[in-house]
């Protein structure tokens, strides 16, 4: 048998595709432990600087003045020209809770406020909006499947 | 940095995300755009099997449901392949790709034939799995060179590595399901023909578009 | 010495290349949706080796595209193995029939200060819990409507960062109420899929 036969017939059961798609991710993945090592670039966008532990707000203390502009290093900064608002606010019960204890900075991501959500909301909103929309088109899915039984 | 694209005609700002469009990409935008258009403005095929060697035949029913939510798929499909084509962010891509993946499971899920749910389901596991080169390979290209903007790895003095780029290549494949269309022509068998090409077409326009960002960055 | 980057790297491609040979090997169904999930958190692994801020912002997308993923894959394995046969009446326990209305209520009101993503999960939480206990007749298409709206809300507020972003504050509150509502309620959309006859 001509091997261009066999490849195309294992090609052609989709059975195989799996175990096709995996041998190849395995197959780059060694080229990738081969090609170690690789530098990290250190002049990375939002580093993790200005890690104070005595703040309140640790880890996600990034400094700066509440309702003033505040130094954020993003890709394009002439997009966003109100980068650093969303990072220094908080509500005033997220205030409370960090002048308070020191446990705030463990949830501030569940806060309106905060870098993350700069970067979710505002810098690469774009993201969070096509996550949404995966998120939307899967339920969808999920629950046209699921409801379908009903109508028969 | 090798220019396929030609010169940009049209940037569109999302702070850190950029969108433009070359020659290259804003016609890969167009096909998609039309063909979207179609899938809108068309009518489903209805397929009719003819049993051999006799007269009888018998015409496989679409209910309106059930069509109603393909379209829904195909064109969600059709917007993400048209986000896909425009994006200028690596990441961003990636997550324009799984949508379209995932758009594309979408279509032929609603099928009731079990033939055709056994294919969508082994292209679906493909298409999850694949998250991890496109997603893989978008971090690490992020963390060797502190950038994802396409058009800044593009102006050069960054060496992007050769498995971040293989890795977003391998995750489209995955994805879309390029170059194989083994389960894809199982996934045919189902019925409604504009919708069904929208998955092949799809797959086709983000192969093109990772070709062209492989090999500007 | 080994910089720790490429170390980290190392344990993530390694990783990578197990949990694909298992998936590689693995011919059952079940089994490899199962699977999916080692390979989602060795992706999410690269994402968390970059160390800044934005790896944490670019974490969120990552997860929550492999948990829709599977929701849907796991509808399609159920109808294609044909599992329709609605779950027995369940679990019927005293704390079923006093709690809810009080853990929900709490579950509710705490996600709604906390707001945002986490905010959502956890009253959706409380929602789920509610439904699970006192059944949840029909009442999908209050939920989907919320949902979709909330979505619609989230896309508003985008266009307001971009477009007016001497808005900013207005969207942060949108946005952060609108994944309030979104995450809510659909999450709450699986404590309704028990199964029984208003499922």
């Amino acid at each position: 048998m001509l091997i261009i036969t066999r490849i195309s017939r294992i090609l052609s059961n989709f059975q195989n595709l799996v175990a096709l798609f995996a041998g190849a991710c395995i197959i780059v993945s060694l080229i990738g432990i081969l090609s170690l090592p690789l530098v990290f670039e250190g002049n990375q966008l939002y580093p993790k600087s200005q890690l104070d532990p005595a703040s309140g707000l640790y880890p996600y203390n990034r400094g700066g003045v509440p309702f003033g502009t505040t130094e954020v290093i993003c890709q394009y900064p002439e997009n966003s020209p109100y980068a650093g608002y969303v990072t220094t606010y908080l509500t005033p019960l997220s205030l409370y809770l960090a002048e308070n204890t020191l446990y705030l900075g463990t949830t501030i991501v569940a806060h309106p406020g905060g870098i993350i959500d700069e970067i979710l909301y505002n810098t690469r909103g774009a993201d969070t909006v096509v996550e949404t929309s995966i998120l939307f088109t899967a339920f969808a899915i999920a629950s046209y499947l699921y409801r379908r039984r009903e109508g028969e | 940095m090798l220019d396929i694209g030609g010169d940009n005609l049209f940037v569109l700002e999302f702070g850190d995300i950029l969108h433009y469009y070359t020659p290259y990409t804003a016609t890969l935008f167009l096909v998609a755009l039309i063909f979207t258009g179609l899938v809108i403005a068309s009518r489903p095929e209805k397929q009719v099997d003819i049993a051999f060697g006799g007269d009888a035949y018998y015409a496989k029913e679409t209910t309106l449901s059930e069509m109603r939510f393909r379209r829904f798929m195909a064109i969600a499909c059709g917007l993400a392949t048209m986000g896909a084509m425009g994006s200028g962010d690596l990441f961003n891509f990636t997550l324009f790709a799984s949508l379209v993946g995932i758009a594309n499971i979408g279509i032929v899920a609603a099928v009731k034939s079990r033939h055709v749910l056994d294919a969508a389901y082994e292209y679906g596991i493909v298409a999850m799995v694949a998250t991890l080169p496109l997603f893989g390979g978008a971090a690490l290209i992020l963390a060797t060179t502190g950038t994802l903007s396409i058009p800044a790895l593009a102006a050069g003095g960054f060496a992007v590595p050769l498995v971040g780029k293989a890795f977003l290549a391998l995750g489209v494949i995955g994805e879309g399901m390029a170059p194989f269309y083994a389960a894809k022509a199982e996934m045919f068998r189902a019925p409604g023909a504009p919708y069904v090409i929208m998955c092949s077409l799809s797959s086709l326009l983000i192969f093109l578009r990772v070709v062209e960002i492989v090999i500007t960055i | 010495m080994i910089p720790e980057y490429s170390l980290g790297l190392l344990v993530a491609f390694a990783a990578t290349g197990i949990a694909f040979y298992a998936l590689m090997r693995e011919t059952d169904g079940l089994h490899r949706l199962l699977l999916t999930d080692l390979i989602e958190v060795a992706s999410l692994a690269f994402i968390a080796l970059i160390g800044t801020d934005l790896a944490e912002a670019l974490i969120l997308p990552g997860l929550v595209v492999g948990a829709s993923e599977l929701i849907a894959l796991s509808e399609i394995y159920r109808v294609k193995e044909g599992y329709t046969r609605p779950p027995d009446a369940g679990l019927r326990i005293e704390v079923m029939e006093s709690a809810p209305a009080i853990l929900a209520a709490l579950l509710v009101v705490y996600g709604i200060v906390l707001s945002g993503f986490s905010g959502g999960a956890v009253a959706g939480l409380g929602v789920i819990f509610y439904f699970l206990c006192c059944g949840h007749a029909e009442r999908f298409a209050l939920l989907e409507t919320a949902s979709g709206y909330s979505w619609v809300l989230w896309i508003v507020a985008f266009f307001i960062f971009m477009i007016l972003p001497q808005y900013w504050f207005f969207a942060v509150m949108l946005s952060g109420s609108a994944i309030l509502v979104k995450v809510m309620a659909k999450m709450s959309l699986i404590g309704t899929m028990r199964g029984g006859p208003n499922a």
